[in-house]
């Protein structure tokens, strides 16, 4: 069963999106079903393996096929079944299956429903892919079938502009990543001989000084990669804009899976990292997080709202692998799924209510119009901002507790990002779901129909409750965490107050005193007032500090001006110089000696004595 | 009889009768060329795939050797190893695609299939030869054929310039490399054009160093204009925008692979001394192909030349894997031939037929297309990603090998030419993507039809190629890599045996595996 199973798991969507593209296109139920079906059996499978599997302390199994072996480059296809790629298996195939259910609710009335569903479980291969990998190369190749995937669906309503050019920004912006990420595995493979995980791991183990004096720079190379994929500062920009595709999308990729590879792969691989590697890892990840922080907090549209929101809370997770808490990274993807793939759902049945109005200051008093909505989105935000005993306030507990031991300046800026992300988060709640309702939609508002609303409640439910399943410690074997485990129902709950009871305590005082402020503004707010009381700052805020002017101009100084001058030197140097000249010079030639030919026989005279003349003079010479 | 005769048999056969038949029967000489291709390239699939179980004999099989001028020692000598098998299972596919392709053709088509399968027959020739002298022979058989297929066929307003500038540009460097062949047939003493004659004879008498360090640089240039090495690569943008669309597709799928086979069969082997001296030169220029070429793609409104400067680029990641000298270099460079020239024929047969519904391939023109043509926007898709190293696709696991292959030769190069595959490709190519298939609908382009059944079958060809030999490259190099290895043996016998990876505390040998 362990053989066969991670096979099916992997390969189901992939037959699915096949069999969807080349089969049922006509038929958006049948499309539907199959990949519905497909997510959903991996779901069962991925359940079914994990509890056999899940008691195996040092569980470490590998299936491996040969895929490419050429002199000493050894790539094989093969699956590594750890704790660390069961949990993802279960994330990625839950909250897969229910958002694949809730798009068949959202998208049911648009024509091409089978591309949709065909890209959708395209996306599920590609990730299960990167869970699944046992080597970096293997990795890498789903790496960029995940950016195509992202590409097809954020492009999805390819005849609008925008969303054109969203998934092409967002392609480009992960292929610098990626090719930070190709010469970090390079570089690796050239020094150490091996791309596969476990030896790796292995050579590193009988020798931590493997790498020498490149290990910091292959650290930081490999993190490139999840620079792009995981959206961190510099390579943030392309995620915003992702939300042009459909909501049910930015839901799964954008904010419960794709863009947790990156840390996913970070956790992977974090036996390579060096302490400065890590160090800037964890800045990055902490910088990121203030500045989405402070940029959600002046954006209108609520699906922006979330998306830097989710940039902010990857932002915690990069910074909790550079602090050297890989479990607590893992713990925090964990709840982020749940409860994030809930909001953006949850968004979705707003926006679906609104017809397609994003703008929270059209929306308001929709707690009588969706109930529903109304209450899972509050679970949501509860989670997200740490409220106990939501899941959200045991793994960012998790977090802050790791930056406290670490790191006093970042987790500084932990704790005020935490305060943003309560602030931010219930300014979008009271504008949107309290106060009046601020436009004529409204009015016609209603709640979504049970295919929609019913995922939501089963997202609601892992939202609260998966604090209490020790999945920190489930995870934590991989990284050699000892001790604490087997922590009875009740110990769990109170764990984050034993373990470190001063995060803990900051931390609510953060969530607290964001919401006071929240509520002061916001909940009786028509329009905003803070551009009034922060003047500059919040119009920076707003245009998310122009980061994206910055890059084109940057680009356009840089590479585009590199491609003009290659294509000036190309037509007018070598192509016009050099082979032009060679033909004018050839001609020019041709010609001076067809001067010659006078047809005169007087001038044929003179050169005939002429030339007599001067082979005498050789030959007498 | 060797079935390669057959390969490179059928498709001459078929000039022939084309020859007979009167030129208002149009669609029996379709046929006839469409048969001819068809059965060259069924024969080529049965040899590859039972190319593993044929014996060999001085490492080649399907021989087939007929005396020709004893004299010089010049005869038909035609033979396999793992190094031309992929490529000449490559050149029968595009060969029968652009034969496909050819529907286009709408004036003089007894001329233009003649002369397209007189090309074909030239370049599957050139493959399989073991005589240097008909290497040669046959790749000028099939480079003359171009000149009138451009100059009478081709279109846009270069057309004239661009048949001259391609036909004298490559007959110089064929002049140029036949002058380098001719120079070590002399010098080797072998009295042989035979290329496992003059091997062994090589190998027990090498070249003198300052011969080798005239024939090889002779050889490296020639061969290197024939396939848009840096800087002499204009020709071929210029060229593949003019030219119709088959021809397009063969030469810049199969003709162009011509030189790149040519190094690494004779430049290579029998000439390392010369070689080794050449060879950051070879990494530097490759890199100009990745990078500027890369950078003037980008700065292309044509469809066609923005993927001929494409094209130029990828012939890049073929110079670098030579120059690395490495199993897992070179190995890389043949699966990039052979990935290539599946996605230049694909990606030159989807423009043509665009152009022939737009009759423009000007991307400002162009938009909104996928809409209308979805089969035919979603192969260009596939085809752009593709080009740009997309895994799943042929050539990203060419690529890969490549840049592995390289790094410990070449750090600084392979470093920059990462960035060439994977942000400058992608840069150029999806950009193209998003102005002719992505976008608002327009309503100039409401009479534009998507591919019927039969005009499918080309393009459905090429794609299974790539994505079979995406998924399963393994077909690929295990045919490839042993004949690498021995390749290598030849090239790098004056290298000592570098300490290159250390893999477990033990220093192991890169070179020899």
């Amino acid at each position: 069963m362990n053989q066969t199973f991670p096979w099916l798991i992997l390969f189901l969507p992939l037959i699915a999106a096949v069999g969807i593209t080349l089969l049922t296109q006509r038929s958006k139920s049948l499309s539907a079903v199959l990949s519905i079906g497909a997510i959903a059996a991996s779901f069962l499978l991925s359940l079914v393996l994990f509890m056999s599997l899940k008691g195996n302390i040092g569980l470490n199994e590998t299936l491996a096929k040969s895929w490419l072996s050429v002199g000493n480059l050894q790539v094989d296809f093969g699956f590594k079944l750890d704790s660390l790629s069961l949990l993802m298996l279960l994330i990625v195939t839950g909250v897969g299956t229910a958002i694949h259910v809730y798009s068949w609710g959202y998208m049911h009335d648009d024509p091409s429903v089978s591309r949709y569903f065909a890209s959708l479980s395209l996306f599920t291969f590609s990730m299960l892919g990167i869970v699944l990998s046992n080597n970096l190369v293997m990795m890498f190749i789903f790496w960029e079938l995940v950016g195509l995937s992202s590409y097809l669906l954020i492009g999805f309503w390819y005849q609008k502009n925008s969303a054109a050019d969203a998934a092409k920004k967002a392609f480009l912006t992960n292929r610098i990543g990626d090719f930070g990420f190709l010469m970090g595995i390079i570089l690796i493979w050239a020094l150490v001989g091996t791309v596969d995980f476990t030896r790796l791991q292995d050579a590193f183990r009988a020798n931590p000084a493997l790498l020498g004096t490149s290990a910091t720079a292959a650290g930081l190379l490999i993190f490139c990669g999840a620079m792009g994929k995981s959206a961190q500062f510099p390579l943030h920009v392309w995620l915003p804009d992702a939300m042009e595709g459909p909501t049910p999308v930015s839901a799964l990729i954008h904010a419960a899976t794709m863009v947790a590879a990156g840390v996913y792969m970070l956790c992977r691989v974090f036996f390579l990292f060096s302490p400065t590697a890590l160090e800037v890892i964890a800045w990055i990840g902490g910088l990121t997080s203030l500045m989405a922080a402070l940029i959600a907090v002046q954006q209108q549209d609520i699906k922006r709202i979330l998306a830097y929101s989710t940039l902010s809370q990857l932002g915690y997770m990069v910074m909790a692998v550079g602090l050297q808490g890989p479990a607590a990274s893992m713990y925090h993807l964990t709840t982020h799924a749940f409860f994030k793939a809930l909001l953006f759902l949850g968004a979705g049945s707003v926006i679906h209510a609104m017809h397609h109005e994003q703008n929270i200051w059209q929306m308001g008093n929709l707690k009588k119009k969706m109930p529903a909505t109304y209450w899972t989105f509050l679970i949501g935000t509860l989670a997200l901002c740490g409220v106990p005993p939501f899941s959200g306030f045991f793994s960012k507990d998790a977090i802050l507790a790791v930056a406290w031991e670490h790191n006093s300046w970042l987790f500084c800026i932990a704790l005020f990002v935490a305060f943003l992300t309560t602030f931010y988060m219930f300014r979008l709640f009271f504008v949107a779901f309290h106060g009046v309702g601020k436009s004529k939609s409204v009015d016609h508002a209603h709640e979504s129909p049970s295919i929609m609303t019913t995922p939501l409640w089963l997202l609601a439910i892992p939202s609260v409750i998966s604090g209490w399943l020790g999945v920190e410690h489930f995870v934590g074997k991989n990284f050699g965490m000892t001790g604490d485990h087997h922590l009875n129902f009740i110990e769990e709950i109170f764990y984050p107050f034993s373990h470190a009871p001063f995060a803990a305590m900051t931390g609510i005082m953060a969530t607290i005193v964001g919401f006071s402020l929240a509520y002061a503004l916001y909940s009786k707010a028509v329009v905003d007032p803070l551009p009034e009381k922060l003047h500059g700052l919040s119009r920076a805020m707003r245009n998310r500090f122009y980061w994206d002017e910055i890059f084109n101009g940057l680009i356009r100084i840089t590479h585009e001006a590199a491609a003009t001058l290659a294509n000036g030197i190309d037509r007018w140097i070598i192509g016009g110089f050099f082979v032009k000249g060679l033909h004018g010079t050839t001609e020019f030639a041709g010609r001076a000696l067809r001067l010659v030919q006078t047809g005169n026989i007087q001038t044929y005279a003179l050169l005939l004595v002429a030339g007599l003349a001067v082979v005498l003079f050789l030959i007498l010479h | 009889m060797s079935p390669l005769t057959y390969i490179l048999g059928f498709p001459f056969l078929a000039a022939l009768v084309i020859l007979l038949i009167p030129k208002n029967y149009r669609f029996l000489i379709r046929s006839v060329a469409l048969v001819g291709s068809f059965l060259s390239l069924v024969v080529a699939v049965s040899v590859f795939a039972n190319f593993g179980s044929a014996p060999a004999i001085d490492g080649f099989k399907f021989q087939q050797m007929v005396p020709w001028i004893e004299r010089a020692g010049i005869s038909y000598h035609v033979g396999v190893d793992g190094i031309n098998i992929g490529i000449i299972l490559m050149a029968a596919v595009v060969a029968f695609a652009a034969t496909a392709m050819a529907r286009e053709i709408k004036s003089n088509e007894k001329e233009f299939y003649l002369l397209l399968m007189v090309m074909e027959g030239g370049i599957l020739g050139a493959f399989v030869s073991l005589d240097l002298f008909l290497f040669y022979f046959f790749h000028e058989l099939a480079l003359v054929p171009t000149f009138i297929m451009i100059g009478i066929w081709g279109r846009g307003p270069d057309k004239n310039y661009a048949t001259f500038n391609i036909t004298i540009y490559l007959s110089l460097g064929a002049l140029i490399s036949l002058i380098g062949l001719i120079a070590l047939y002399v010098q080797s003493g072998a009295n042989s054009f035979d290329l496992i004659v003059l091997t062994r004879h090589i190998q027990q008498n090498p070249l003198t160093l300052a011969s080798q360090q005239v024939i090889f640089p002779l050889l490296l240039f020639g061969f290197g204009i024939l396939v848009s090495l840096w800087p002499f690569h204009t020709w071929a943008p210029l060229g593949y925008g003019a030219a119709p669309t088959s021809t397009a597709m063969l030469h810049a799928g199969v003709l162009k692979k011509f030189g790149l086979y040519g190094l690494i069969r004779v430049a290579m082997p029998l000439l390392p001394e010369g070689a080794s001296t050449w060879l950051n030169v070879i990494a530097i220029l490759a890199l100009g192909n990745i990078v500027f070429c890369g950078w003037v793609a980008m700065r292309q409104r044509d469809l066609n030349l923005l993927i001929g400067n494409s094209s130029v680029a990828h012939m890049g990641f073929i110079f670098l894997g030579i120059a690395s000298l490495t199993t897992v270099g070179v190995t890389g460079a043949v699966v990039v031939m052979i990935a290539h020239g599946f996605l230049a024929a694909l990606a030159f047969g989807l423009n043509g037929y665009l152009y022939n519904q737009t009759k423009t391939l000007n991307i400002d023109e162009l938009g909104g297309l996928l809409k209308k043509m979805p089969f035919i926007g979603t192969a260009m898709i596939m085809a752009m990603m593709a080009g740009c190293g997309l895994p799943g696709f042929a050539n990203f696991a060419g690529e890969a090998l490549v840049l592995f292959g390289s790094w410990k030769a070449f750090p600084v190069v392979t470093g920059i030419a990462i960035w060439g595959a994977l942000v400058i490709g992608a840069v150029y190519m999806l950009r193209a993507v998003r102005n002719v298939l992505h976008g608002p609908d327009d309503p100039h382009w409401n009479e534009v039809k998507d591919a019927g059944l039969w005009p499918k079958i080309p393009f459905v060809l090429l794609i299974v190629a790539l994505l079979t030999f995406g998924f399963v490259p393994r077909l690929l190099t295990e045919k490839i890599e042993p004949a690498v290895v021995e390749l290598l043996k030849m090239a790098n016998k004056n290298k000592p045996a570098n300490p290159t990876v250390a893999v477990h505390g033990q220093i192991s040998s890169e070179n020899f595996q």
